[in-house]
């Protein structure tokens, strides 16, 4: 469908509004199956319980993250440095190797836009149909399926944001909350504010998002080499190209392997000519590579006319897939990954440190012993209960007075009043003492950390 | 010659104005949320939360706070500096310099024989 430039028009053609064609093949179904992951998880993993907890629940109110049954503290945000880096890493990793796969398969601006369009194109059917329904007058099947396409796309976007609020409130309590129209105001804006950007976004941005606003589409390129996987038409094979008859002989008419159809332009989301050679709006969704091979498959030519291949490959000079790059890339990975995951699965859960009372410096008690009075500022950072016992290392001499037993409830915080007690016989000045905190039940959960005792010394006594 | 000689002294070439631009709007702007922030929040309760491992002093309670939001508004200013330079050039939009739409057209149109079937 050719635009068509009317009369009195400027000189510049209107940038067309783009009606991707549907397209089925390889890569179309690998995105189905990345949408139906992505979104699954998002969509279900707030109501997954694990040990008793959601399986992802970011508790904002009480500072704690609750990640696939393991308790992140506000301690714990280490961790989220890790993860941000790590994504950021992952990023440049698979691009150097693949190119814009995130953009293709695994963003949520496709993965959701791609749910956007096949509620549009189930009600307002295929591309020539959405052509020509946009161009006939209002009637009643033009409002009827307009307004039908409106509510599942609200719909759609309502439930998205009721389970994005759903990680950071517990999705159970903000579901009957709903049904009985009793959220907070703030669970409320959230759930509006999120479900606007969802429909926004994958309604009407669409691919202006990935054109104008994604900082990653600029810088992208930079993690580009020759060796990088990326759609390329085979201009070489394709051109020049033309229309032909199916019994044509190419030799003959002089023409290479592409007819011209123009299906690789009709099924972009972005609406570029990928024979144009690599462009920067290109999304990498394959949806050229589907439809170029179905097309090749009908007129019994090979596939690949459009292919993944790598500039070098299509200059035949051989593609190195292990590469410095890649090395470097890969090895920062598996060290962040690696050190992340040990230091999360040694991960002590238990909290303590020994604060001095900062009213008073010692006690003097009868018979010679001298008090220091403290703050325990104890977490039990486990989700179960535990008893600690509490002693002192490297002084023997010290006693350990509690106000009262050391036992935390799972995930417990309490400041317990100490007193240690030292003879005065035994030292004087300060004393650097290592104290020692241990579950009594699960030896390993145990901490070893300082604190400062002070004595009188000598002179002060004179 | 080169670019560099040509330039009139004292006139500040895109980058300097770029770089210079980015770091006086970020350190504005961590100005003004340093400000806001701790008029209203006690550096002494970041000690209380029991966040940190350390006691943290208020004076570089201040600082890191600010260094912290001159930080991130480096990284926002930064990223949309770099986004308006490597965007479309001015008068895109009144469509200066643009290449045409992709011309597409039916796709049996110059092939009689092509059969779509599932794709039509």
């Amino acid at each position: 469908m050719t635009q068509e430039l009317g009369p009195g028009t400027s000189l510049y053609r209107k940038e067309p509004k783009i009606y991707p064609r549907q397209v089925s093949g390889r890569f179309a179904r690998l995105r189905v199956v990345a949408v139906w992951v992505l979104l699954g998880l998002f969509y279900l993993l707030p109501w997954i319980q694990i040990n008793g907890k959601q399986a992802m629940l970011f508790d904002l109110p009480a500072r704690k993250f609750y990640i696939f049954g393991l308790t992140f503290w506000p301690q714990d945000f280490i961790y989220l440095a890790l993860l941000l880096i790590t994504a950021g890493l992952s990023l440049f990793f698979f691009t150097a190797l693949a190119g814009r796969l995130w953009c293709g398969f695994a963003c949520p601006q496709t993965v959701w836009t791609e749910v956007f369009m096949w509620i549009e194109n189930r009600v307002e059917g295929n591309r020539s149909r959405r052509m020509k329904l946009d161009k006939t007058p209002w009637n009643l099947e033009k409002i009827l399926r307009k307004s039908t396409k409106q509510a599942l796309w609200i719909l759609f976007a309502a439930w998205t944001g009721f389970t994005f609020v759903g990680f950071f409130t517990p999705i159970r309590e903000l579901g009957e909350n709903v049904l009985t129209l009793s959220m907070g105001p703030w669970e409320t804006f959230w759930m509006i504010f999120y479900g606007a950007a969802t429909y926004g976004n994958a309604g009407f941005l669409r691919e202006q998002v990935c054109k104008y606003m994604c900082p990653y589409a600029r810088f992208q390129g930079a993690m580009f080499d020759k060796d990088t996987l990326i759609i390329s038409y085979d201009e070489e094979r394709g051109e020049p190209r033309g229309g032909r008859r199916k019994t044509a002989d190419r030799e003959e008419l002089g023409l290479g392997d592409c007819i011209d159809c123009t299906l690789c332009v009709q099924v972009c989301p972005t609406g570029i000519d990928i024979r144009d050679g690599l462009q920067y709006e290109c999304i990498a969704c394959a949806a050229c590579i589907d439809v170029c091979d179905h097309v090749m498959d009908k007129m019994e030519y090979p596939r690949g006319l459009i292919r993944y291949t790598t500039e070098n490959a299509l200059k035949h000079q051989g593609t190195r897939v292990l590469r410095p790059r890649i090395f470097v890339y890969g090895a920062l990975l598996l060290i962040i990954l690696g050190s992340t995951l040990w230091s999360m699965t040694h991960r002590v859960p238990l909290r303590a440190d020994l604060i001095r009372d900062r009213n008073a410096l010692y006690r003097e008690l009868p018979g010679g012993i001298i008090e220091n009075v403290y703050t325990l500022k104890i977490t039990n950072m486990d989700d179960e209960a535990h008893i600690y016992t509490m002693r002192v290392l490297n002084n023997d001499a010290v006693e350990v007075d509690t106000s009262r037993e050391l036992q935390l409830q799972a995930e417990e915080v309490a400041g317990i009043s100490v007193r240690l007690r030292i003879p005065r016989s035994e030292a004087q000045g300060v004393q650097a003492l290592e104290i020692e905190l241990q579950a009594q039940q699960e030896p390993s959960i145990r901490k070893v950390f300082k604190a400062r005792a002070l004595m009188p010394t000598e002179a002060g006594n004179e | 010659m080169n670019n560099e000689a040509r330039e009139i002294p004292g006139r500040w070439n895109q980058r300097k104005r770029d770089i210079a631009t980015v770091l006086w709007i970020a350190f504005l702007a961590a100005c003004v949320g340093t400000f806001v922030i701790f008029a209203v929040l006690d550096p002494e309760a970041l000690n209380d939360a029991w966040v940190l491992p350390w006691e943290m002093g208020s004076r570089l309670a201040y600082s890191l706070g600010f260094l912290f939001l001159f930080l991130v508004s480096l990284i926002a200013a930064s990223l949309t500096a770099f986004m308006i330079r490597t965007g479309p050039p001015p008068g895109h939009a009144a469509g200066k310099d643009a290449k045409p739409p992709p011309e597409i057209h039916e796709p049996e149109a110059e092939n009689p024989d092509l059969d779509l079937g599932d794709l039509k």
